[in-house]
């Protein structure tokens, strides 16, 4: 039987993958994309030294260690259902049941994304199905596109559309609403684009940041060009927001009006931007579904994009022989992905092959390399990662706990 | 008209693909070996795969990975797929879902 | 924004007004919501909508987002066809 069958091939469930297998585990990895690598494949980013962070070479990289370790990948098979049984578990896909004693979700994490009239027109689509259909397939999914919603991932996508020759006429925000909330508000865009001045993976997000650098996000606000302030050439218009998407039968284009620096709609200033297709960037929350399904428990935290299983630093769940890694914890970078990935499948090896010293080190040197590689994130989705996780692992383990107790009582 | 990155500045250029003939709703169209049913599609610059089931509004990829579920097409005589998540191969027939109409047929 | 053309959930086409209006209706939970409209029970099994229903209802409810996954998601977690179902093979996603 397998020893561990790993669910979605991006940076998580790869190194975790590797790691066990390294460890004489017998691995199986799952995904339901055609190709191995997860949402690695999309991405590209410089670092501030110059060089590009290419996640289609990382994923490749990936790829080669984990077959020349013996991990058996299969792609395009689909996870429905898993369920516990005496010897591990029972995991559905799209062709047939597999059995395996210890299950990793690796599942990552799914757009959110923000409502508006005429958003289900075809041509309206999310800003990293922009990412995969330009980096991954190398189709433009149009000449010209405008993107709503200003946070980091739309910035640094925005950037790689350009790459690819596509001409983004405008990052705007959404209306502000009971969904798009804050991202509506020009301020607190500020705000949160501002945080980025240092963190900043390009020369692009840089400038972003630079421009409130001495200022407060407010103030920052108010002054705020109406033209926007144009970056590499793309536009970011945070006084300018989408109203709805227009078109007959496809899209063609974004209605728009000014608003005040709290998000008010102005009066009159209604226009429209014209687009071959328009992206919505509403940001990333874990995939939680088949954590949902195996019975962990979960706990809604901003910091890391919303529900997320309960689990230990060690990547171990609440349910015996189930495990988690990578983004379905918390989005993060694919960086602290795969770092993450590494100390869950040590773990699983840990516990499989009984608990030895030098096992035990490796566990303890790669939980290091996830603390070492979060503090040195570039891109920070939110604010207060490292205080949440902190609080997440305290609240495990008071389950844990709690757990043992009711078993020995009952 | 095609809408392929050929030539990108960091990512190199496309390498040669095979090229081979699929068929939507009865139309042939281009694709190149390794393309999803959406890619290849959109390549061609179509955008809408199918019809809501009840407004007949047309419909076409939105996450583009899988987890939508917006890009569903048929392939063949009854297998319904994600478009975004399923290669292409030689000559493929899709077809896109309808709108129910009154009576149980399909428009 | 316009709550009437606003689709929040794209599979059932259920707008932003009918959730309002049903949770202002019933003081409910994204569960109920979700039973009563029908919105979050299509094909996306939530990952598209889930977000947004949680968002709408804990705003309209003025409560903090639960801790637990509140659109009870029923397994299958994706769609799976009578043949896959019955130990054949491949076809995932027609029903
Ligand atoms: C659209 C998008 C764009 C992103 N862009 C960036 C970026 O530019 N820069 C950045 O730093 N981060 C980006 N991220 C964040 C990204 O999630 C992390 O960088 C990293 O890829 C997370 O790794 P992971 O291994 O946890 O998950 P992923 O890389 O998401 O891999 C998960 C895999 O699981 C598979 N899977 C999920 N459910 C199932 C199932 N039921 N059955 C079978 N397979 C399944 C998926 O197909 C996928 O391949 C992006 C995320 C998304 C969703
Ligand atoms: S576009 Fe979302 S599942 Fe295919
Ligand atoms: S969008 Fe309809 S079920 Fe999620």
């Amino acid at each position: 039987m397998i020893d561990l069958l790993v669910v979605g091939a991006g940076p998580a469930g790869l190194s975790a993958a590797i790691a066990a297998a390294e460890q004489g585990l017998k691995v199986k990895v799952l995904d339901e994309f055609p190709k191995v690598g997860g949402r690695l494949l999309g991405q590209l980013h410089q670092e501030p030294s110059g060089e590009w962070w290419n996640g289609i070479e990382m994923g490749e990289k990936l790829h080669q260690k984990a077959r020349l370790e013996g991990v058996n990948i299969q792609c395009e098979v689909s996870v429905s259902d898993i369920s516990r049984t005496d010897f591990g578990w029972s995991v559905y896909t799209s062709v047939g049941m597999i059995k395996a004693k210890n299950l990793l979700l690796a599942t990552g994490a799914s757009e959110t994304a923000i409502p508006l009239p005429g958003w289900t027109l075809p041509g309206a689509i999310s800003i990293g199905a922009a990412q995969v259909m330009g980096n991954v397939h190398r189709v433009k999914p149009g000449n010209s596109c405008v993107i709503i919603g200003a946070n980091v991932l739309s910035i640094a996508i925005a950037n790689e559309l350009m790459l690819c020759g596509v001409k983004v006429k405008e990052i705007i925000i959404p209306e502000t609403g009971p969904v798009a909330k804050d991202a509506g508000v020009p301020e607190k865009v500020m705000a949160s684009l501002m945080r980025l001045t240092h963190l900043a993976p390009n020369a692009f997000l840089r400038q972003a940041g630079k421009f409130g650098k001495f200022v407060s996000p407010k103030v920052a606000a108010q002054f705020f060009p109406k033209n926007g302030i144009r970056v590499l050439g793309i536009p970011i218009r945070v006084k300018k927001a989408a109203i709805e998407i227009i078109g007959e039968g496809q899209a063609t284009g974004v209605r728009t009006v000014a608003v005040t620096p709290d998000g008010k709609r102005i009066q009159g200033t209604e226009q429209v931007t014209e687009a071959d297709f328009v992206c919505i960037a509403g940001g990333l929350a874990p995939m939680s579904e088949l954590a949902s399904i195996a019975g962990c428990s979960f706990k809604y935290v901003e910091e890391l994009g919303g529900h997320i299983p309960l689990h230990s630093e060690r990547m171990e769940t609440a349910v015996p022989g189930l495990y988690v890694a990578g983004n379905i914890t918390g989005v993060e970078s694919a960086k602290v992905a795969m770092a993450q990935g590494k100390v869950a499948g040590l773990t699983v090896a840990f516990n499989t092959n009984g608990a030895s010293k030098k096992t035990e080190m490796l566990v303890k040197c790669a939980l290091d390399d996830v603390r070492k590689t979060r503090a040195n994130a570039l891109i920070e989705f939110q604010p207060g990662i490292v205080e949440a996780r902190e609080r997440i692992y305290v609240q495990f383990e008071q389950e844990r706990i709690a757990v043992k107790q009711a078993i020995t009582v009952s | 008209m095609t809408m392929r990155v050929v030539n990108h500045p960091v990512l190199g250029k496309l390498p040669e693909q095979n090229r081979i003939t699929i068929r939507f709703n009865g139309q042939p169209y281009e694709a190149y070996e390794g393309d999803t049913i959406a890619s290849a599609l959109m390549a061609q610059g179509v955008k809408t795969l199918r019809k809501h089931e009840m407004s007949g509004e047309g419909r076409g990829i939105y996450c583009n990975i899988g987890h939508c579920f917006e890009c569903r097409v048929q392939v063949g005589d009854r297998k319904v797929v994600r478009a975004c998540l399923t290669p292409v191969s030689e000559g493929i027939e899709i077809h896109s879902l309808t709108a129910f109409v009154k009576g149980g047929q399909t428009k | 924004m316009s709550d009437e053309k606003t689709i929040v959930c794209r599979c059932e086409e259920i707008s932003f007004q009918t959730i309002s209006d049903t949770v202002r209706e019933y003081s409910c939970s994204s569960r109920e919501v979700k039973l009563r409209t029908r919105a979050g029970m299509g094909y996306c099994g939530g990952r598209t909508c889930r977000h947004m229903i949680d968002t709408i209802v804990a705003g309209i409810n003025q409560e903090p987002i639960a801790d637990e996954i509140q659109l009870s998601y029923r397994p299958p977690a994706r769609p799976l066809t009578f043949g896959v179902l019955g130990g054949m093979q491949h076809d995932n996603e027609s029903r």
